[in-house]
């Protein structure tokens, strides 16, 4: 299969940037969009060019490394796969094929295809775990959890904070990722410890770097985990609950 | 002996994760604006309604304009005599005017906040509903706007796009057994607007905008109020389209029946 590749290269977080064009001549149906860039890279640094920077680690679709848009949707033509699980075959022989970095303001390019994604972690940090001194392991039927709960709470913990709904969303929302860890935690007995005080704190820090939410549910047409749209009206229920709890953790 | 790594002079620029910030989120906080927005949406919503039921009076096969104009009357004398005169219509039309302002406020503030943080290449985007609306509340929102100003200057007030024959004047007797009431004829000042083609158009057309602005508006509301009940929202997402369809259907037949001749 011939590919023609428009990749975006920019030298650093300050630089222009710009597309360049190159040709894949031996690409195969079953390569993974990862695994044609490993060839354009092989390419360019067999021609003595510098190659794509571009993230990637499990190449299994549970790290939430890879990520970039792919002829301008998050990770690729495929929804709710990532990047290293989408395949060369979505393409037709001799189509071109844009690479960009994932689109956001709020995840400004380091270089080429790799942006910092750190705003979600500095969500996380400001409340998205659990502070609460849970000794030794309690007997087995001292915290008693539904079935229902249990699996949708493994729904939500399914996010693998890869970026693709912040990069979907039209106004660089980030509440499918904000709401699904906060559904999350208040669904397990000892997330419900700090409730309150994670809502209150975690979409403080979203609302730092990240934009409002418009409801138009493009976030999980593009999530590799799946979370279900639900999950953006979990930050307003959090939000709002945190609200009628004066000072109060839980 | 340099390595790559040495060479590179843009180490220094890679950026070093930041702590989440300990300042106060911006304000207003961009979840409260979404819930003023829901909040002041649902008494639109209702007053959308309880205008719809009255304006159907029109349809009302046994003496329609003593109904319509019976209501109108009824509409500025509201809790008497608890409250003297219209004193209950301008409280009404006070709350509705506050909640317009903080609506189109938010709006405008989550709209900027919005577009600030877009990103720099284009996105192709999946052409659901929702995003096709979702997209375009603003313009919607704004379109909207200018209907309710046409609205009060036409129909209200009686100002620069009022029809010629428009008057607040009690020509209209209504009359309950023995007592008479001299009452504004509103249901010809409707009558008169419509017979006015271009006028008419132009409310049917703000009809479909309003239905489409409040087919993703009901959704949103559901969402930042955080329903999160799977049987809620998809209760909601049906409801949403329902309203929609009987505000347009019940307010865009009038101008349409009026020109047809059906209303006259």
């Amino acid at each position: 299969m011939r590919l023609i590749l428009e990749v975006w290269r920019q030298e650093s977080p300050d630089a222009e940037g710009s597309f360049e064009t190159h040709e894949v001549l031996d690409a195969t149906p079953e390569m993974s969009l990862l695994e044609l860039l490993d060839r354009l890279n092989h390419q360019l640094v067999d021609n003595d060019q510098e190659p794509v920077a571009f993230e990637s680690d499990c190449r299994e679709g549970i790290c939430g490394t890879c990520g970039l848009d792919v002829n301008g949707v998050p990770h690729g033509p495929e929804d709710n796969v990532p990047a290293c699980g989408q395949h060369v075959r979505s393409f037709a022989d001799g189509q071109t094929v844009r690479f960009t970095p994932f689109r956001a303001k709020s995840f400004p390019v380091i270089r080429d295809l790799i942006v910092d994604r750190t705003g979600l972690d500095r969500i996380i940090q400001a409340g998205g775990t659990i502070a609460v001194d849970a000794g030794t392991a309690p007997d087995a039927d001292t915290l008693l959890v539904t079935h229902d709960d249990a699996e949708r709470a493994l729904d939500f913990a399914a996010c693998i904070g890869c970026g693709a709904c912040v990069s979907a969303c039209p106004n660089g929302a980030a509440y499918l990722f904000t709401g699904a860890k906060l559904a999350h935690l208040a669904l397990i007995p000892h997330g419900k410890q700090e409730r309150a005080k994670r809502a209150r704190s975690m979409i403080a820090q979203m609302q730092h770097e990240f934009g409002p939410c418009s409801q138009i549910g493009e976030c999980a047409l593009a999530c590799p985990a799946e979370i279900p749209l639900v999950a953006i009206a979990a930050v307003n229920r959090e939000r709002l609950r945190a609200g009628f709890k004066w000072r109060k953790a839980n | 002996m340099s390595s790559g790594i040495q060479e590179r002079s843009d180490v220094d620029q890679i950026p070093v994760a930041k702590r989440p910030a300990t300042s106060p989120p911006p304000r207003p906080q961009t979840w409260l604006l979404k819930v003023i927005m829901a909040a002041t949406g649902s008494v639109f919503i209702m007053f959308l309604l309880f205008h719809l039921a009255g304006n159907l009076k029109v349809y009302l096969p046994d003496d329609p304009q003593g109904h319509f104009n019976e209501y109108a009357h009824w509409l500025r004398g509201l809790l008497n005599p608890l409250l003297p005169g219209s004193t209950f219509l301008w409280i009404f039309r006070g709350t509705l005017v506050a909640c317009l302002i903080l609506h189109v406020y938010s709006g405008l503030t989550l709209w900027i906040r919005a577009h600030r943080l877009r990103g720099r290449h284009p996105r192709k985007v999946h052409a659901t509903k929702h995003h096709l609306i979702g997209r375009t509340m603003l313009w919607s929102g704004l379109i909207i706007l200018t209907f309710i100003v046409f609205h009060l200057l036409d129909l209200t007030i009686g100002r620069v796009v009022e029809s010629k024959q428009f008057s607040t004047a009690p020509t209209y007797t209504l009359t309950h057994g023995a007592t008479t009431t001299e009452v504004t004829d509103a249901y010809a000042n409707l009558i008169h607007s419509f017979e006015r083609w271009p006028v008419a158009a132009f409310y049917v057309l703000v009809m479909v905008v309003i239905a489409f602005h409040l087919s993703h508006g009901i959704w949103s509301i559901a969402n930042d109020f955080g329903a999160t009940a799977h049987r809620v929202r998809s209760l909601i997402l049906l409801l949403a389209d329902i309203v929609a369809l009987v505000v347009v259907i019940g307010n865009a037949s009038i101008p349409l029946a009026v020109l047809a001749g059906v209303i006259a």
